[in-house]
C-alpha cells in the first residue's frame, strides 16, 4: 500500500452538537463500513458513546474510541469552558491530530472551541495571522471542472474584525482550499464590497483590494456585491467574520422561508397546490441545491491540520460528508498548500503578516 | 478427515459452515448457481476460520483431544467437495452433517428447505446425547440466519435453564416437522448431564457476517459473543485458555494474509473486543506478556504498541468488563424479534447492514 493509499485517519469529537452524540457515532459506524479509505476515531465520553455505537452497524478495523468524561456544549463559553476542560473532546482530536495519531479534525461542537483548540494544539500555519472558516453558500452558476453548484465564502464568523492582510490571508486561503477541495485549477476570487469599483468600501477592504491586485498567484478579480454571492459571478468571496457571518444566516434564513411559504401555500388553496405540485421536478431542484447537509461542513483554514466544522444541527449524513471532506483535505495536503500559496504573499515573505 | 473419538475428549466445537467457516456468497442468483460448480479449491475461508479451527484441535497429551463436530445447512450432494476442503484446511472432525435438501424436495417439504431450527436442534441434541455429561462445549455460528437463537436454547436445554416445553414452543414458531419436535424429545431424555458441569456450552461465537449490530444479540445474554471475525474469538479463546499465545501469533498471521488487515486495524479489533466487555484486563496483561516473550518480529511489536495504546484510549470504560449473568431466555419472544427485523431488513430491500442506521450519503 503506498501512502496515497493509505487510509486517513478522522478524528471525530462526538460530543457538543445539538443532535446529541448519536448522529456522531452513527455517521462513523456508517462510513467505517462503507469507506475502507477513512478510519474514524470516535472522540467523546466512552460512557455514552459505546452503547450508541452497539446498536449500529459498524467494522471495527476502521473505527475506534477514544475516552474523555470533558467535553464543551453549545451554551458554554468557549474559552474558560476550555481553560477548565483540559480534556475536552475537541482539545483531545485536535492533540490527536498534532501527535500524529490522526490527519484531520472533524467537529459539530462550538466553533469558538473548535477555533481556539485547534489555535492550543495544532497551531497556525506560518504567516496566518488569522483562522477563516469558510462556508460554502448554493449559487444559480456552476464553478470548476465539477461544475458545484457552489461557491466559497469566508471568514463567516472566525474573526470578526480583520485588517487588509487577513482578508488578502483569507483570499488566499479560500483560493488554495477550492483549488484543493473542489479541483478548480484558477479559482476567481473578489471580496466582498458595497460596490465593483476599488474605492469602495471600508478601509481595510480598499488596502485588500490593492495588494490583491499586486499578487499573480491568485485569480483576483476585484469586488463583488451581496447580489452576486447567489448568483455565483465568483468562486471564492472573501469578507469579515461579522459581515460573512450575517450573510451566510441570511441565506440559510432564506431557504427556510421559501420552504415554509411554499408549505404555507401548499395548505391554502388548491390552486397553489395544484400549482407547486406542477413545480415539485423544480422545487426539488431547489431543495437538493439548499440542501447545506450535503456540502459536508465548513473549514476553518489556517491551521497546519485540516479541521472541519460541521453545523450544530447536523445529523449525520452531514457528519458523514463533513468527514469524507476532512478526509480529501487531509489526502490531498490541503494545509500544506495553503501554507505554500501564503508563503508567496509579499508581507508574509517579510515576516510582517 | 473424519476421525473416530479416543475415550477423552478435551472440549467439543460445533461450527456451522456458511458464513462462519466459509465464506459463502449466496445473495444473489448467480452466486447461488455457482456453488454446485465450485471445487474444494475454489471455496474460500471466512478470514483466520481454518488457523482457528486448527488451533483449536491441536492435541495436547495431559487434555486430549478437540471433539468437532460440523453442521451445515448445505445439501448432501456437496459432501465431497466440501469434506476435501476440510481435508484441504488441515481439519479433523468427528461429525459432519449436511441437510437432505433432495429428500426434503422429493417429499415436498418445501418449508424444510428454508427452516434451520428444526434441521439443526435435533441434531446437535442427538450428538450431545453420546458424549459424557462433564464435557464443555463452544459453538461458532453467524448472524445470517438463526444460530443464535438455536445455539442458546441447545444451551440453556443442556444447563436445565430450558426445558421440552421451549422446544416445542420454538419449533411450532418456525414451523418445524413433527418429526424433528419428536427427536429433539427423544434425546432431550438421554443426554448426560453432570453436576460437575452446570454450564456445558461455555460460550456461543456469532460471526457478524452480515453486519449486524452487536446490540442485536444483547437479548440472548454474555454467554453469546458476537465477533467481527476470528482475530476477536482467538482473544477471547486465549483469555478462556482454549489458545496458546502461539496459536494466538499463528491465527493473527493467517488472519493478517487473509484480511488486509495491518497493525493500526488489529489493534482496533482489540480495543472492540475489549470495550464490549469479552476479554478481561487479566489476560490482555498476560496476552501481552506472552506475545513478548513468543516473538521478536517487529509487526508483532507493532500490534502490541498499538493495541496498548488503544486499550489506554479506553481510560476508565476499559474496566468495565464484568458481564451479568446468563439469565432465562424468552424463546418466544426472542423469535419474533429476530422474524420482524428479518422481515424489516426484506421489506425495505437492503441487507442487515445497510437497515441497521447510518446515512445514506
Amino acid at each position: 500500500m503506498s501512502a496515497a493509499d493509505e487510509p486517513v485517519r478522522v478524528a471525530l469529537d462526538c460530543m457538543g452538537s445539538d443532535e446529541g452524540p448519536a448522529e456522531v457515532v452513527a455517521a462513523g459506524a456508517y462510513l467505517s463500513a462503507s469507506r475502507e479509505d477513512i478510519h474514524t476515531v470516535l472522540v467523546g465520553d466512552g460512557e455514552q458513546l459505546a452503547p450508541l455505537l452497539d446498536a449500529c452497524t459498524y467494522d471495527p478495523r476502521r473505527l475506534s474510541l477514544r475516552h474523555t468524561a470533558q467535553w464543551v456544549s453549545q451554551d458554554q463559553r468557549s474559552r474558560e469552558a476550555l481553560d477548565a476542560n483540559p480534556d475536552a473532546s475537541i482539545l483531545v482530536a485536535c492533540r490527536m491530530v498534532a501527535e500524529g495519531q490522526a490527519d484531520a479534525v472533524v467537529t459539530a461542537g462550538p466553533t469558538g472551541a473548535a477555533i481556539l483548540a485547534a489555535e492550543r494544539s495544532l497551531g497556525r500555519v506560518p504567516g496566518v495571522r488569522r483562522a477563516a472558516l469558510a462556508a460554502v453558500t448554493p449559487t444559480e452558476l456552476r464553478h470548476g471542472p465539477r461544475q458545484d453548484p457552489f461557491a466559497l465564502l469566508l471568514d463567516v464568523g472566525s474573526t470578526l474584525q480583520v485588517c487588509a492582510e487577513d482578508l488578502v490571508t483569507f483570499a488566499v486561503m479560500g483560493s488554495a482550499y477550492a483549488r484543493v477541495i473542489s479541483d478548480n485549477p484558477r479559482p476567481r476570487v473578489a471580496l466582498l464590497s458595497n460596490g465593483s469599483e476599488p474605492h469602495k468600501g471600508p478601509p481595510e477592504v480598499v488596502e485588500a483590494h490593492r495588494l490583491l491586485l499586486a499578487m499573480d498567484n491568485i485569480e483576483f478579480v476585484g469586488n463583488v456585491e451581496g447580489l452576486d454571492i447567489p448568483k455565483g459571478t465568483v468562486d471564492v468571496v472573501v469578507t469579515d467574520g461579522f459581515v460573512g457571518n450575517v450573510v451566510l444566516k441570511m441565506i440559510e434564513g432564506l431557504g427556510e422561508v421559501i420552504s415554509d411559504l411554499a408549505a404555507d401555500a401548499h395548505a391554502r388553496k388548491f390552486l397553489w397546490r395544484l400549482g407547486l405540485n406542477m413545480l415539485s421536478s423544480g422545487m426539488k431542484e431547489i431543495q437538493t441545491l439548499l440542501d447545506w447537509e450535503s456540502y459536508g461542513g465548513a473549514p476553518i483554514l489556517g491551521f497546519t491540520h485540516p479541521v472541519i466544522k460541521a453545523h450544530s444541527r447536523s445529523r449525520r449524513r452531514a457528519i458523514g460528508n463533513a468527514c469524507k471532506v476532512a478526509a480529501k483535505a487531509a489526502r490531498s495536503d490541503m494545509a500544506g498548500t495553503v501554507e505554500r500559496a501564503i508563503r508567496r504573499i509579499p508581507s508574509a515573505r517579510s515576516g510582517t503578516g | 478427515m473424519a476421525a473416530s473419538g479416543p475415550g477423552k475428549w478435551r472440549h467439543a466445537y460445533r461450527w456451522d459452515l456458511d458464513k462462519t467457516y466459509l465464506d459463502t456468497r449466496f445473495e444473489s442468483l448467480s452466486e447461488l448457481v455457482r456453488i454446485p460448480f465450485q471445487h474444494a479449491e475454489d471455496k474460500v475461508n471466512v478470514p483466520g476460520s481454518a488457523a482457528l479451527l486448527r488451533e483449536l484441535c491441536r492435541d495436547t497429551q495431559e487434555q486430549g483431544s478437540a471433539f468437532v463436530s460440523i453442521v451445515s445447512g448445505s445439501p448432501r450432494q456437496l459432501r465431497e467437495v466440501l469434506e476435501e476442503k476440510l481435508r484441504l484446511d488441515g481439519i479433523v472432525w468427528q461429525e459432519f452433517h449436511l441437510k437432505p435438501q433432495l429428500e426434503n424436495l422429493r417429499k415436498g417439504r418445501l418449508r424444510a428447505v428454508k427452516e434451520q431450527v428444526g434441521y439443526k436442534l435435533p441434531l446437535m441434541l442427538r450428538s450431545r446425547c453420546a458424549l459424557p455429561g462433564e464435557l464443555r462445549e463452544t459453538l461458532f455460528g453467524d448472524d445470517a440466519e438463526v444460530d443464535a437463537l438455536i445455539y442458546s436454547l441447545y444451551a440453556d436445554l443442556l444447563c436445565g435453564r430450558s426445558d421440552g416445553e421451549d422446544v416445542e414452543v420454538l419449533l411450532e414458531g418456525v414451523g418445524a416437522t413433527a418429526q424433528a419436535r419428536k427427536h429433539c424429545a427423544q434425546s432431550l431424555a438421554s443426554i448426560v448431564r453432570s453436576g460437575d458441569n452446570p454450564e456445558p456450552v461455555e460460550t456461543i461465537f456469532i460471526h457478524l457476517d452480515s453486519g449486524s449490530p452487536p446490540a442485536r444479540f444483547a437479548a440472548l445474554g454474555p454467554r453469546l459473543i458476537p465477533v467481527f471475525n476470528y482475530y476477536q474469538a482467538a482473544l477471547v479463546l486465549f483469555a478462556r485458555g482454549h489458545l496458546s499465545a502461539k496459536s494466538v501469533l499463528r491465527i493473527t498471521a493467517a488472519f493478517l494474509a487473509a484480511d488486509r488487515c495491518g497493525p493500526w486495524e488489529l489493534a482496533n479489533l482489540f480495543q472492540d473486543i475489549v470495550r464490549r466487555g469479552h476479554l478481561p484486563y487479566e489476560a490482555m496483561e498476560r496476552l501481552a506478556m506472552a506475545v513478548q516473550d513468543e516473538s521478536r518480529r517487529n509487526d508483532a511489536a507493532e500490534v502490541l504498541w498499538s493495541s496498548a495504546q488503544r486499550m489506554a484510549d479506553l481510560g476508565g470504560i476499559a474496566a468495565r468488563s464484568e458481564v451479568g449473568e446468563q439469565q432465562r431466555l424468552d424463546y418466544p419472544a426472542l423469535l419474533a424479534q429476530f422474524k420482524s427485523a428479518r422481515r424489516a431488513a426484506r421489506r425495505s430491500g437492503k441487507t442487515s447492514s445497510e437497515s441497521s442506521g447510518g446515512p445514506q450519503a
